[in-house]
């Protein structure tokens, strides 16, 4: 393309972006361009390209219009119907149409973010050899053949402080270097692209916005190591990242960058994709290679560790996908500039997904070691509703909340430990004051307990015993000996059971009671939830002097138990009422309780 | 090895051990419910946690921990109790308080360990599972909701039955043990899972309500069905066998047993026990009293010795103890001075007594059971080695699958053993085996591939000579195997390291004889594959004491008739009086017509049996006699390990032991009495000199393995192929994965999963024939027609169907003649 290439038009096709209508919307520009004879018309070439996400999935689609004159401009929430003014006003007239541009909030949310993982992401073709290649693809793979020992791929790694970003933040040198120091000739290499938190994306974006930087990451680890196969572990939930990372496989089988002898370089590296069926524990990686091999994905005791036994009982290495996006960057720039990102235990930056109550809900890479409340504020945009900041749920299912106490937490692995919380995968969700902390807890053990292999008895029965108990406390049935067996539970769980899941599943509830332990008692000895939110302990009406006569809860009432004429307060009639909260939760002035 | 400290113990143990073998090691009891020491470590209840100091903040389960040096382990520190105690109530939560109806009451873990934890209380409440049971097969139950989780059901299942029956299935709390779609579980019924089920979530039905487990005498004795060799230990109460139970100490095998072993006792108490003897009178067999009827064969037997024994002749089955044998060897060539004596129709054991004795100096295996597990590629002879001795089955499943034995399988029909990781299959023309375990020698030689110690063996030039036109291309059509295939596998064999051969043997395999052994042996020596641990060739003699049979010499040694010549004197009249003892000729003989017409024409038919048999129907006396639950004496297996039968009850009605009714007749006849099976086991450590030294006292209840010795030589064999009927399908006999012999058919385990006989042939067959599975089908043959069900399956190639001859009615060998292939048609 080059220089004078002329405008280039990005338009996001992450999932997000798919699922708002992106592809019409480029169907309509390749149309409308073609139709037009816009090119002809500017004199430039006009390229519409898909990318991969760029966080803002909310404002979805977002279109930039990049020209070598009027530079970057942003358009969000596109509809195919406004395609054609857009191309007449900013690419015909060159004037950007100001007020269809995204709004300054959107910059914020970029600007703030460091993007190192994420480059390529939103930039680039996904599909596109070409256009990886422009980003200096394959140089990283080939600096390492050329100019570099495996040992020294892996030292350099090592001096990098490049932690797992699965959730554990294991050293990823010192584990390649397990891996590499087993005997045996046949070893494996799997990227986990299990991604099962709720609300996590950030592996599922990366595989969709730039899957090359995985195939090289591994192909790095590979050589470091000693591997010639590589399995990327997706789970069929991802229909889309799987489509373009097998797209991406078969076209660098095509052109030699997989297969015998990549590129001439004396390499040989094979990789395929597994398609996992939606177990979370699968995300475990004992019981991920069971599902490789076939096996029901179920956790296996550790020893023996991959390292020395694992996929087929060959030694293996298993590696997050934004690891693996990671290495790249640290093999072309080298380990200190890597290592001058972020804090002294966590290098680089760290993506998040940042859901729950907050304005710009969204994925946000950062340095390691911005605060919280940085990210939910400064990035993100605060708290949505002008509603009050309660807690952050950090590290997904297993993570634990972090109250406003200890909001400038950095960002990094033992930080958000000591907060009691977890980095895990780098799910973020934000909650305000209508979030009963018990209820969050009873959530994220429902799914817990749901995820349980089965195996293990303490996370079997003891996460569906520690749900009861919270059920019966949500549901006012609870007894003031109820958080003390939780507490007692809760630690003897996390010590006894098998693996991750069952020893972090209790975080929820060992952290919301440390923090939030007056609404357990609310709950249990007054039979009432300071939040409004868990049902069966509620009696709705409508506070009088906060009303300010609107109607929306009437809109929202799915059992008219709602009374409300023009001008009027509302009233709530509790006869009628199904406590389904609706109303409460349409009503901007906290006039409900 | 390694130190560690166990509960401030200085323990030392191997670098493999876990922590819980350290610690049981050091007589430190760590609790355990999921933990199984034949199976790969699994994790799952969380009983055996322990604290290491170098692994503070977590607990370590010691059965899957490996130990390490320095090691500082505490067992039973408040916050492990608490813990346990946790597990205990969480499992306790779901689990069903039936114990008083359970049949695992007493043998419980579950309900033991609740005990020792004292959990009285349950801080937790929540309904129990509402699983529906599983009655649709007749002898395990399996109720779900008595499930722990502890998976050693799948993990047998799957591990060393290879079988797979069960799987976890759903997720949470919702998981449970299932089967394939959650269906009525359907399998080989070897009840592994049963026997490993830590609660009652599998039990027997047979046994179900039967008896209490406290309640009943636990007696320690060998399994009675095949050559295995399997140790067994009965529970009894009331002077009846009333189930098998479990103890994964016994044995090479650690317990574990097979469908028959397992399920099979029935026959010891079954209602169709002779109780009395029977005299023929009026042509009709009528109760009579012992001294009447052993006055009778007493007299008749003092007839024939008076005679010169030449008329009278003996037929003896190998499931008879060893003390036993030797005192109808006694019986025959001491007392009457007859040589008339055999065994197995004499085919069956051939390839010891005359296989293995011509070309290695004695009549055992140059190999024992242990070796399969040693060695680095297994050669088996027909797939069907998995069902004539499944626990031997079982064994080479653990070797392919745990040691990486490379399996090479050489046979007629496809099996489950080929199904193994890795396992090749070549499957020739039946009957053709010879043939091409000859080419295989051929390529060994012509490739000089042979152990530089061959050439000191005597015979190798007759051997050269005697494998002209063997080379693959030119037997590869006789065979139906590749002349590519039989090369790399005489290659593979020749350059593997170590290589084991295995050969069953048994009345269903009239090809497995001398010839076959030798051409096998021969392999052996060629390549110095004996006498080296994990190398070798395994003759598997059938039943339980077909090796004792053969060391015993029980069969003509001087001249005397064989099996088959036996018949033919009865049928020619030149043998007056036939004693069998235990045998069942009548079914289990090659040609049923002609058995059953020497039956008739012989002047005076003594036969000694538990049942009422097809050839004790035809007898002028009938000896009621002892099972092997009822008597004391030793049997030798396969792998030469002779092991001690103990007495689990008293005889049955008025049944006599063999010992003592032969012990009786010897006195009788003038030839020494015995009143103790322990003397004559003296005797026979005297006399023959493999079991020099043995003291019957000595073997313990682990046994003793012999040892052997001889001088190798080559022995040529002859090698032809049966010739092809054309038009004709080839019908190739053998045992069923239920049935052993004849007498599984009063054992009602078996008989509830493979009541009769049937016909076996491949799809395409089926599909030519338009029979469907399940269809009875008429079998005919140049002897006679039977009618059978088919059973329609992948197993056997086309052209060739497959039928088991346990049999008594529409029993098989009413078509064969004792040739290796009968050629047959099938019609509707």
């Amino acid at each position: 393309m080059g220089e004078n290439a002329g405008i280039k038009i990005l338009i996001c096709q992450g999932t997000g972006g798919i699922s708002a209508g992106a592809k019409k919307v480029e169907e309509e520009f390749v149309k409308i361009i073609a139709e037009k004879g816009v090119q002809a018309t500017v004199g430039k070439r006009c390229d519409v390209i898909k990318t991969g996400c760029r966080g803002l999935c909310a404002n979805d689609v977002l279109v930039d219009i990049v020209d070598p004159e009027l530079g970057r401009v942003t358009y969000d929430f596109v509809k195919p119907e406004e395609v054609a003014q857009l191309v007449e006003e900013h690419i015909v007239n060159r004037t950007p149409l100001e007020k269809r541009k995204a709004k300054p909030y959107y910059n914020t949310f970029v600007d703030q973010q460091m993007r190192v993982v994420m480059t390529g992401c939103g930039q680039i073709d996904p599909d596109s050899l070409e256009a990886y290649l422009e980003e200096d693809g394959f140089k990283a793979i080939e600096k390492c053949v050329k100019s570099m020992k495996p040992a020294e791929v892996i030292e350099e790694v090592k001096k990098s402080g490049l932690r797992g970003r699965g959730g554990g933040g294991f050293p990823t040198g010192m584990k390649w270097s397990f891996c590499a120091a087993s005997p045996g000739d046949k070893k494996y290499l799997i990227c986990n692209a299990d991604e099962g938190d709720p609300g996590a994306f950030m592996d599922r974006s990366i595989l969709e916005g730039d899957p090359f930087c995985i195939i090289e990451g591994m192909m790095v680890a590979a050589y470091a190591i000693g591997c010639y196969y590589g399995y990327v572990y997706v789970r069929a939930e991802y229909p889309l990242a799987i489509q373009r990372l097998q797209h991406a496989i078969d076209i660098c089988y095509e052109k030699g960058y997989l297969g015998k002898n990549i590129q001439g370089w004396g390499i040989d590296f094979d990789m395929r994709i597994k398609m996992g069926a939606g177990a979370f524990v699968c995300g475990e990686e004992t019981a991920l290679m069971a599902s490789i091999e076939g096996e029901r994905g179920m956790p296996r005791p550790r020893p023996p560790f991959p390292a020395v036994k694992g996929l087929w009982g060959k030694p293996t290495n298993i590696n997050n996908v934004e690891t693996f996006a990671n290495v790249r960057h640290i093999i072309n720039k080298g380990w200190e500039w890597y290592a001058s990102l972020g804090t002294d235990t966590t290098k680089g930056t760290k993506i998040f997904a940042v859901t729950g109550k907050v304005k710009h809900t969204g994925l946000v890479e950062v340095p390691a070691g911005m605060s919280v409340r940085e990210v939910i504020y400064n990035v993100c945009g605060g708290i949505a509703n002008n509603r009050k900041f309660k807690a952050v749920q950090a590290g997904g299912p297993s993570g634990g909340c972090i109250p406003a106490e200890v909001l400038d937490t950095p960002v990094d692995y033992d930080s958000l430990i000591k907060a009691g919380a977890m980095m895990g995968s780098g799910g973020l969700v934000v909650m305000d004051e209508t979030t009963c902390m018990v209820d969050v807890a009873r959530f994220f053990l429902t799914f817990t307990r749901m995820e349980s292999c089965g195996k293990c008895v303490p996370c079997r029965i003891g996460l569906k015993a520690m749900l009861d108990i919270l059920e019966s406390i949500t549901q006012g049935r609870g007894k003031p000996e109820d958080i003390e067996t939780l507490l007692e539970m809760g630690a003897t769980i996390k010590k006894a059971s098998l693996c991750g899941l069952g020893q972090t599943a209790p975080n929820p509830i060992l952290s919301t009671v440390k923090y939030f332990r007056h609404e357990y008692e609310a709950h249990i000895n007054e039979k009432r939830c300071p939040s409004n939110c868990c049902k069966e302990l509620l009696l709705w009406q409508v506070v009088e002097d906060k009303c300010v006569k609107c109607g929306a809860c009437l809109k929202a009432c799915p059992s008219d138990a709602i009374v409300w004429e023009k001008g009027q307060v509302a009233y709530l009639d509790k006869e009628k009422c199904t406590k389904c909260k609706s109303c409460y939760d349409a009503c901007r002035f906290m006039a409900i309780e | 090895m390694v130190n560690l400290t166990i509960d401030d113990k200085q323990i030392t143990v191997p670098k493999n051990a876990t922590i819980y073998d350290a610690a049981k090691a050091a007589g430190i009891k760590i609790p355990i419910l999921c933990h199984d020491k034949k199976l790969h470590p699994f994790g799952g209840c969380r009983m055996c946690l322990v604290e290491v100091e170098q692994m503070k903040g977590r607990q370590i389960p010691a059965c899957t921990t490996p130990v390490t040096e320095g090691m500082i382990v505490r067992t039973m520190t408040d916050e492990i109790v608490k813990a346990r105690k946790m597990v205990l109530e969480l499992l306790l939560l779901k689990h069903p308080i039936d114990c008083p109806v359970c049949d695992a009451a007493g043998d419980c873990d579950l309900q033991n360990l609740t005990y020792e934890y004292q959990v009285n209380v349950n801080r937790f409440q929540d309904e129990k599972f509402n699983h529906a049971i599983d009655y649709e097969n007749p002898l395990i139950e399996r109720d779900m909701n008595r499930c722990i989780h502890c998976g050693k059901c799948a993990r047998i299942c799957d591990e060393i039955v290879s079988y797979g029956a069960y799987t976890f299935i759903s997720r949470g709390i919702e998981a449970k043990m299932g089967t394939e779609f959650d269906g009525p579980l359907n399998c080989e019924f070897c009840g592994s899972c049963v026997s490993v089920c830590p609660v009652g979530a599998l039990l027997s039905r047979p046994f179900k309500f039967k008896a209490r487990w406290w309640a009943m005498d636990k007696v320690k004795t060998v399994c009675s069905y095949c050559g295995t060799g399997c140790q067994l230990t009965l529970g009894v109460k009331d002077n009846k066998v009333l189930t098998t139970i479990y103890d994964e100490n016994q044995g090479f095998h650690n317990g574990q047993l097979c469908t028959r072993g397992r399920w099979g006792y029935q026959f010891v108490n079954s209602d169709k026990r002779l109780t009395t003897p029977l005299v023929r009178k009026n042509d009709k067999l009528v109760e009579a009293s012992w001294d009447e009827a052993l006055a009778l064969v007493a007299k008749r037997l003092g007839e024939e010795k008076a005679a010169g024994g030449k008329t009278v002749a003996g037929l003896v089955t190998p499931r008879l103890t060893s003390e036993e044998l030797f005192l109808f060897g006694k019986l025959f060539k001491e007392g009457l001075g007859s040589d008339n004596i055999d065994h197995s129709a004499g085919y069956a054991h051939e390839a010891l007594t005359k296989g293995a004795k011509e070309s290695i100096g004695y009549t055992a295996s140059p190999a024992v059971i242990a070796d399969i597990r040693k060695t680095g590629l297994l050669l088996v002879v027909k797939s069907d080695a998995y069902e004539t001795h499944p626990v031997i089955g079982f064994e080479i499943n653990l070797g392919v699958k745990r040691q990486e034995v490379d399996l090479r399988i050489v046979s007629d029909k496809r099996g489950k053993l080929g199904k193994l990781p890795k396992a090749v299959n070549y499957v020739h023309k039946p009957g053709s085996e010879l043939l091409l375990f000859k080419a295989l020698a051929r390529v060994i030689i012509d490739e000089n591939l042979a152990d530089a110690a061959a050439g000191a063996i005597s015979g190798l030039d007759e051997l050269k000579k005697s494998l002209a036109g063997c080379t693959p291309a030119e037997v590869a059509v006789a065979c139906g195997v590749s002349a590519d295939d039989i090369t790399a596998l005489a290659r593979d064999y020749a350059k593997a390291e170590k290589a084991l051969i295995l050969l069953p043997l048994g009345l269903g395999y009239p090809g497995h004889g001398a010839e076959l052994a030798q051409a096998l042996l021969n392999l052996a020596l060629l390549t110095g594959k004996i006498g080296k641990e994990g190398c070798g060739v395994l003759l598997m003699g059938e039943k339980n004491n077909s090796q004792g049979a053969a060391d015993l010499g029980i069969y003509p040694t001087a001249g005397g008739k064989d099996a088959a010549a036996i018949l033919d004197g009865c049928a020619s009249g030149a043998i007056k009086t036939l004693f069998v003892a235990g045998e069942n000729p009548v079914v289990s003989y090659p040609g049923r017509n002609r058995v059953e017409a020497a039956l008739d024409k012989v002047e005076f038919l003594i036969v000694q049996d538990l049942f009422l048999t097809e050839t004790a129907e035809k007898a002028d006396v009938v000896l009621p006699v002892c099972s092997f639950a009822e008597k004391e004496g030793t049997f030798t297996s396969v792998g030469r390990a002779v092991q001690r039968v103990n007495r689990a009850i008293k005889p049955v009605g008025q049944a006599r032991s063999d010992f003592d009714i032969l012990s009786q007749l010897c006195g009788a006849l003038g030839a020494a009495r015995y009143t103790d099976p322990a003397a004559v086991f003296a005797e026979i450590a005297a006399t023959v000199p493999a079991y020099k030294g043995l003291t019957l006292a000595g073997l313990g209840d682990a046994g003793a393995v012999y040892p052997v010795a001889g001088a190798p030589r080559f022995v040529p064999v002859a090698g032809a192929t049966a010739a092809a009927e054309p038009g004709k399908f080839a019908l190739v006999t053998g045992s069923a994965l239920n049935h052993c012999g004849t007498l599984s058919r009063y054992g009602e385990g078996p008989m509830l999963v493979c009541p009769e006989g049937y016909l076996e042939l491949g799809r395409d067959d089926a599909k030519a024939l338009g029979i469907s599975d399940g269809d009875q089908v008429a079998v005919k043959s140049a002897t006679g027609e039977i009618r059978l069900k088919a059973k329609v399956g992948t197993r056997m190639p086309q052209g060739v169907v497959f039928a088991p001859y346990h049999f008594g009615e529409q029993s098989i060998n009413s078509l064969s003649t004792g040739a290796p292939v009968t050629w047959v048609s099938i019609g509707k």
